[in-house]
């Protein structure tokens, strides 16, 4: 199968940018679309560029959206959200949502080439965030809209200056800690080395001064946040891995200087500050991958949805573009067709189907007119309404939602990990051990040797398995995730998922694709006239969401107009009209000539291409599924038949506490589920996976997201974090073996803090190797 | 082994020196965004956008 030119993804139905079919494929209209927009700009150099990366992450087809953005000139806009510079220049941060590889960063870093106004632009590829600086005569309303054409859709990020400063001076000192270690212990290596060869007696006591002297940062600032964290854990009478470290580097120091003070030429500072230069980095790099996608505190602005209007006068004449954030109460909102209503309220002009299925779980959209409520979080499908807004943020149904989980409804059960469990154990058996020998090695004045004997030990077992192996195993894993599109919050989740056992799946938007599609069409009787005219034409100006999936269905056929009269459409029922001196009819699922039914089809929501197969994979994995829905039992019933689960197998018509209870009781849990209605589940559960499309509330809810649609993330997902535990236990195995050995030979005497030393290295070694190599199935899977 | 007292310094020197230098980068914000530079440093200075009228979209 042909990849899409410009989003990557496998091309299903193929769409091309010429009659000929040369120039293509591209998978969607949203991808055709922006690649000729990139085009007609002069852009092209993109495709080329990005031909030659062979680095990028998985991104998902480009989702057309008309957003204007008129809203970003709003001066109460600009006040929030931008901040000023020199010269009058002001400055705004987006997150963007499909940053892909290079050829990215270089259409975006363009932008002052091709829109007017735009000073610079500079990307952040690892957090898709562009900050964009204007000169006095910018409009950010016209970047945005620019970025959007390109198929990056833009969020304004509401900058937290505090919080922000704090967070880069956190990350610039973990990086001066790293950098000082660095210098430090490479400095100290070159003077160990030389007194390990035997410097003369002048230059000896000379080198070992110079080593104590580039120790001290390292063990003082640099090693800091290892002393400060165990210190913690003690206080909370606890151990963690950090409290043998810190043993260690104090016990070593003391020796150190010890030595030095009493003439003795031997310490351990090179294998102390490089452990403490290790340790740091393989940490900062966990961090960082951690930090890879948005922190849950961004996400919250974006997936309010874009901008609404809202009357300016009591007549309704004139409306202005705002911002969701600053509905109120009693505000009169223009909700037009297909965008997200951002408040509960009352419909107050206009017919419209609305979709509840976010809030609710039913697929099948609500007709709402005049005087019907409407809620936070839903699609208006078919045609503009005018709502009068009654509760906004938290008082929303959506908002109460929310608020059970922050309350704990959806609270998890703790999960020991096993390498923290281990680690408490190992640390605490290291302990005694050490003191063990200090007591068996102990002689009336010879305090030195014994206290040389217990610190051999302590460095020896150094648990570098644990300390850096295993965040080692993590940062692969989720960095290679994160290149397919999965977004992992926390590396605990790993391991939850790896023993998960009962698997809950939402219906809509999960297994199914939460869009009507024909699934069956069958001609009675050939019309007089072809029936794709029919359907056009009838179906025209219809917003009706079967009359649009009609007419996504005839769309490649060779349709033409016709004259129509007497046309007449019936809200709730269907249109009709005369065409070519016959009477034609479109209701109920058919169509009539002549009052004779001609057609049938059926319109349904359908299933995922890859739903059948991923649900056949984790049953194979021995997973125990269930689907658990909140839509009505007998589409329900329909969609487990076709995804081949039993009658055992699927929950309908359920509630969200509903959900949350039924997970409660059980245990391993897993949840994959998208909507509002799944939130409560998805926190409650052991892990929640929030699919491509999820709203923001399941978003903050989930603890992995997937940024692909479909199920099939979640089943490789599933997989690796398996093949992942299975590296890590294999390195505890490892690294334990080596442990037992070299305690056994640190009891006997037989090594000195300086083998000790040299060995400690070549465990380490042995479980990062390991590490890199992986399983066999996670190297498949990383391919 | 007469050089050492010579070259020990000069060691010295330049290990704080470059030292310092990273001290100072990293306030400066130099290492920021380690990630978008290494990207950045692959592209061409020279490719320029072929300017098309405004509004042919």
């Amino acid at each position: 199968m042909s990849a899409c030119l410009h989003c990557d993804q496998e091309v299903v139905e193929s769409y091309y940018a010429d009659e000929e079919h040369l120039c293509g494929p591209f998978c969607c209209n949203g991808c055709l679309t922006v690649y000729n927009v990139i085009n007609h700009k002069g852009l092209s150099e993109y495709y080329q560029i990005k031909k030659d990366v062979s680095f990028f992450k998985k991104r998902a087809p480009v989702e057309l959206s008309s957003a204007q953005y008129s809203f970003m000139d709003d001066q109460d806009f600009i006040a929030e959200y931008s901040y000023k510079g020199l010269n009058n220049e002001s400055t705004m941060e987006f997150y963007l949502e499909g940053i892909h590889c290079l050829a990215c960063l270089w259409i975006i870093e363009k932008l002052p080439e091709f829109v007017p106004g735009v000073k610079s632009s500079k990307l952040n590829m690892g957090q898709s965030v562009v900050s964009i600086v204007l000169d006095e005569n910018g409009k950010f309303s016209k970047a945005a809209h620019e970025l959007n054409q390109l198929g990056y859709r833009p969020h304004p990020l509401k900058i937290n200056q505090s919080s922000k400063e704090l967070k880069t001076k956190e990350d610039r000192s973990m990086l001066l800690r790293i950098g000082i270690a660095a210098a430090a212990s490479g400095n100290i290596m070159m003077y160990a080395v030389s007194l390990y060869a035997g410097a003369g007696e002048e230059y000896a006591s000379f080198f070992n001064l110079l080593t104590v002297l580039f120790a001290v940062p390292v063990l003082t600032y640099c090693a800091w946040p290892f002393y400060r964290t165990s210190w913690q854990a003690l206080k909370n009478r606890t151990l963690s891995i950090d409290v043998p470290i810190s043993m260690a580097l104090i016990m070593g120091a003391v020796m150190g200087l010890y030595n030095l003070f009493t003439g003795v030429n031997e310490n351990y500072f090179d294998s102390l500050s490089a452990l403490v230069f290790l340790l740091l980095l393989s940490r900062y790099f966990l961090k960082t991958i951690q930090e890879m996608g948005l922190s849950t505190t961004d996400l919250h602005f974006f997936y309010q949805g874009e901008s609404v209007l809202r009357a300016n006068n009591e007549a309704l004449s004139e409306f202005s573009e705002i911002h969701p954030k600053f509905i109120r109460p009693h505000d009169i909102l223009k909700i037009k067709q297909s965008h997200i209503i951002p408040a509960d309220g009352e419909i107050i002009s206009g017919n419209s189907y609305v979709n509840n299925s976010l809030l609710t779980g039913e697929s099948e959209p609500q007709k709402v007119s005049i005087g019907s409520s409407v809620f936070s979080g839903t699609l208006n499908i078919s045609s503009d309404l005018v709502m009068k807004v009654n509760k906004i943020n938290s008082d929303t149904r959506l908002g109460s939602i929310l608020r059970n989980i922050e309350n704990g409804w959806g609270q998890k059960a703790k999960i020991i990990d096993i390498t923290n469990l281990i680690s408490k154990y190992f640390v605490a058996a290291v302990f005694i051990l050490s003191g063990l020998l200090f007591i068996y090695s102990y002689e009336p004045g010879h305090v030195k040797e014994a206290l040389e004997r217990a610190l051999t030990l302590l460095i020896v077992t150094c648990p570098c398995a644990l300390a850096i192996a295993t965040p080692l195993t993590f940062i692969r894993t989720l960095s290679k995730s994160a290149q397919k599109g999965i977004i992992i919050k926390d590396d605990a989740v790993i391991e939850t998922l790896s023993k998960a056992e009962n698997v809950f799946i939402d219906k809509t938007g999960t297994i199914t694709q939460n869009d009507l599609q024909i699934v069956s069409f069958s001609i009675l009787h050939e019309p007089i006239i072809s029936f794709y005219d029919v359907i056009h034409n009838l179906e025209k100006n219809s917003q009706h969401p079967v009359a649009k999936t009609l007419k996504k269905y005839i769309h490649p056929l060779p349709y033409k107009d016709l004259e129509v009269s007497d046309f007449k459409e019936t809200p709730g029922v269907g249109v009709s009209g005369i065409i070519a001196d016959q009477h034609y009819e479109i209701k109920n699922n058919s169509i009539y000539q002549n009052s004779k039914i001609i057609i049938q089809f059926i319109a349904r929501d359908s299933i995922r291409n890859d739903a059948k197969e991923s649900i056949e994979k984790l049953k194979a994995h021995g997973l125990k599924l269930k689907i658990l829905s909140g839509d009505l039992k007998e589409h329900v019933e329909k969609i487990a038949k076709m995804v081949g689960l039993n009658a055992d197998e699927f929950e309908a018509e359920m509630s969200p506490e509903e959900k949350n209870n039924v997970i409660k009781n059980s245990k391993h849990t897993l949840m994959i589920g998208d909507g509002a209605n799944d939130a409560i589940a998805l926190a409650s559960a052991d892990t929640g996976i929030a699919v491509f499309g999820a709203m923001d509330i399941s978003l903050r809810a989930a603890d992995v997201y997937l940024s692909l649609p479909g199920l099939s993330p979640a089943v490789e997902l599933i997989t690796i974090s398996k093949e992942t535990m299975k590296v890590i236990y294999r390195n505890l195995v490892l690294s334990l073996l080596y442990n037992s050995i070299s305690v056994l030979l640190a009891f006997t005497g037989h090594i000195s803090p300086l083998t000790a030393a040299i060995v400690m290295p070549l465990s380490s070694l042995t479980v990062l190797i390991s590490t890199l190599i992986g399983t066999k199935k996670l190297r498949m899977i990383w391919k | 082994m007469e050089i050492m007292p010579f070259l020990i310094p000069i060691a010295l020197i330049i290990a704080a020196f470059f030292i310092g230098g990273f001290i100072w980068m990293t306030k400066k914000g130099q290492y920021d965004d380690l990630e978008t530079p290494r990207h950045r440093m692959l592209l061409e200075e020279d490719i320029k956008v072929t300017h098309t009228k405004e509004g042919e979209l």
